[in-house]
């Protein structure tokens, strides 16, 4: 029984730190744009089936799939981030909504379109199972932990020590002063958006060997499963958000063991609404920043 | 101006009142001028018409943009279909259960959705749509689940001894278009009372509008209230014309339709409601467009919309209206 409960949180923490990968593009995003990105899962989707296609197609070994998956979303997102994101700066909120909405429907709608609706299964990846400490755990599954704690430590130096971090920060803060004092702030846009979209590429290619389906609709599942982690996290707010996603990955492991398997996918919303009632700016934001 | 200009501007007729005759006509006579599946389209549309108007009211006359317009559709669907399968009770009484179950829905979700600001009040509206089609997939007993409820009944009436069924597509059609123009009527109403000037003054400066004593947050659930009214009935006409309710009926895809409509149409106008529904709904599903070549479609249309086109056909409906009506 106690075990059961171990292990059903360690997989929340693994389900969690899937969800961090893809939510902390998505916050950072709205840090430099004060827009949420309802593309967002579109570019793990993207990320995912540009791995598939690299697998099964062209027959390449997983890792250099993740290559393709990452490289092929950065190519969309260079394209989608100058003709989209960077108007979007200094527009209304409601703006920010509805485009990044129109964007999800034509990347999701696209690769339908190509490949067809169905489930495609993907094979590759690193799936036998390890032992660490008395759990046996695939490896993917340690994997994808790893790269999350990477990808947590980067972005904190990388925000903290270097120029393009700097910059995003201040961009973040104050887009008129950035303005004043010579800030590329469309460049920063821009880099921002890129990265946050090969990040979300990133975890879903790190995740297709663990979900094996792959399905032009699994963007949209993943954007609502990390718009309430953004939200409960505080908008913008990095480590705010890393926890929030491992709160929500351990509550829907437990819910699905425990509650049912079926209303997993609902966890999300029904803390956000619950939470938004008693902290409505954010489980780790003291006061609105937005 | 010169002495031409004049004389020509005298020479224009006001056209408006044949134009409007004309227009009433043709929606009249649709089903006898176009085939069935054009009558189908037009009703598809009508049915669109009516989440729309409400959603119009929110966004487009209190300035308060919305996602749960879909949930409270599904809701609507959801009433006038149980009631129509297990009661058998006529059409007006199912439509006024979901448009009041609607409404009564609205009140509990909207007093702590409105408390929010901008993106989270989004979000929150987007909440009650997944958490909506949770419940219609897994409250089994009630809604059986994603097998959904099939066969609703043809609407029918009942008045005292006389009785008849809505049956085929055009009397369908009848029926949509006398609830759609009575939709557009009260809207139009609303709109134009004090009410509707207190909903577009906290449209233009909410803070302004509590200075001046309007109580805005009444009125910002008032209107939520109403446009899920107005999505509840467009539920039920949906549940009795489809005869098929599922709990795909709670989804994005029905909120996206509906922003696209008021947006495109033109937000804050009724005229670019009536239009839009009928060009983005009833002009794709009369082109029997894929599904996802629509959907692709509608992207593009939100981005145009978004940032050049910011407030939909509307400007371009006017301008012809003014024309029609003699001004250069």
């Amino acid at each position: 029984m106690f075990s059961t409960v171990i292990e059903q949180i360690v997989n929340g923490i693994v389900t969690g730190s899937v969800y961090a990968i893809v939510a902390v593009g998505m916050t950072m995003i709205f840090g430099v744009l004060r827009a949420i990105n309802f593309a967002h899962g579109e570019y793990y989707m993207l990320g995912t089936f540009g791995a598939w296609f690299a697998v099964d197609y062209l027959g390449l070994s997983y890792e250099a799939s993740i290559i393709v998956g990452v490289l092929s979303t950065i190519i969309v997102a260079y394209v989608v981030g100058r003709l989209v994101m960077q108007r979007m700066v200094g527009a209304p909120a409601e703006a920010g909504v509805l485009a990044t909405l129109g964007i999800a429907l034509v990347l999701q709608n696209t690769v339908i379109l190509v490949f067809g609706g169905g489930y495609k299964f993907f094979s590759g990846g690193y799936i036998e199972p390890l032992s660490v400490l008395g759990f046996s755990l695939a490896a993917q599954r340690i994997l994808i932990l790893v790269v999350c704690l990477l990808v947590f430590i980067g972005l904190e130096l990388m925000v903290t020590y270097s120029r393009m971090g700097k910059s995003m920060r201040a961009v973040s803060q104050n887009v008129e002063c950035c303005e004043v004092v010579g800030i590329d702030v469309p460049k920063v846009v821009l880099h921002t958006f890129i990265l946050g979209a090969a990040l979300a590429a990133l975890s879903g290619v790190l995740t297709a060997p663990v979900n094996v389906s792959v399905y032009g609709g699994m963007g949209e599942l993943i954007t609502f499963k990390t718009l309430p982690i953004i939200i409960m996290g505080g908008l913008g707010n990095v480590r705010g958000t890393f926890f929030a996603a491992m709160i929500l990955g351990i509550a829907e492991s437990l819910v699905a063991t425990y509650v049912g398997l079926q209303f997993r996918d609902t966890v999300g919303f029904a803390t956000l609404i619950l939470m938004l009632m008693w902290r409505p700016y954010g489980l780790f934001s003291t006061q609105a920043r937005f | 101006m010169s002495l031409a200009d004049t004389a020509q501007q005298i020479r224009r007729r006001d056209l408006r009142l044949p134009l409007a005759a004309i227009l009433v006509v043709v929606a009249l006579a649709a089903p006898f001028i176009g085939s069935r599946y054009v009558t189908h389209s037009l009703i598809i549309a009508l049915i669109f018409m009516l989440p729309a108007h409400g959603l119009n009211l929110l966004v487009g006359y209190t300035g308060l943009l919305s996602l749960a317009q879909a949930a409270f559709f599904g809701i609507g669907a959801y009433a006038a279909g149980l009631l129509a399968v297990h009661y058998g009770t006529p059409f007006y009484v199912n439509a006024t259960a979901a448009g009041l179950l609607a409404g009564a829905c609205a009140l509990p979700l909207g007093i702590p959705a409105l408390r929010l600001r901008a993106t989270s009040f989004v979000m929150c509206t987007l909440g009650f749509v997944i958490i909506g089609q949770a419940i219609a997939k897994n409250w089994i007993s009630v809604t059986r689940g994603d097998m959904g409820l099939s066969a609703i009944p043809k609407p029918h009436f009942a008045l005292g001894p006389l009785s008849f069924t809505v049956s085929g597509t055009t009397s369908f059609y009848y029926m949509a278009l006398a609830i759609g123009a009575l939709a557009t009527l009260a809207v139009w109403m609303i709109v134009r009372s004090p009410a509707g000037r207190n909903m577009i003054a906290i449209r233009e400066n909410e803070t302004l509008a509590e200075s001046l004593g309007v109580p805005t947050w009444r009125y910002k659930l008032l209107v939520f209230i109403i446009s899920a009214v107005f999505a509840g009935v467009g539920g039920s006409l949906y549940a009795h014309y489809l005869t098929v309710v599922s709990p795909l009926t709670f989804q994005m895809y029905y909120s996206t339709t509906m922003l696209i409509i008021v947006l495109g149409g033109g937000a804050g106008t009724i005229s670019g409601v009536v239009f839009g529904s009928l060009l983005f709904v009833g002009l794709t599903e009369a082109l029997r467009i894929t599904p996802e070549l629509r959907m692709i479609a509608y992207g593009l249309c939100l981005l145009v919309l978004v940032f050049w086109f910011k407030k939909g056909f509307a400007p371009v409906l006017n301008r012809f209206w003014d024309m029609i009506g003699g001004a250069k």
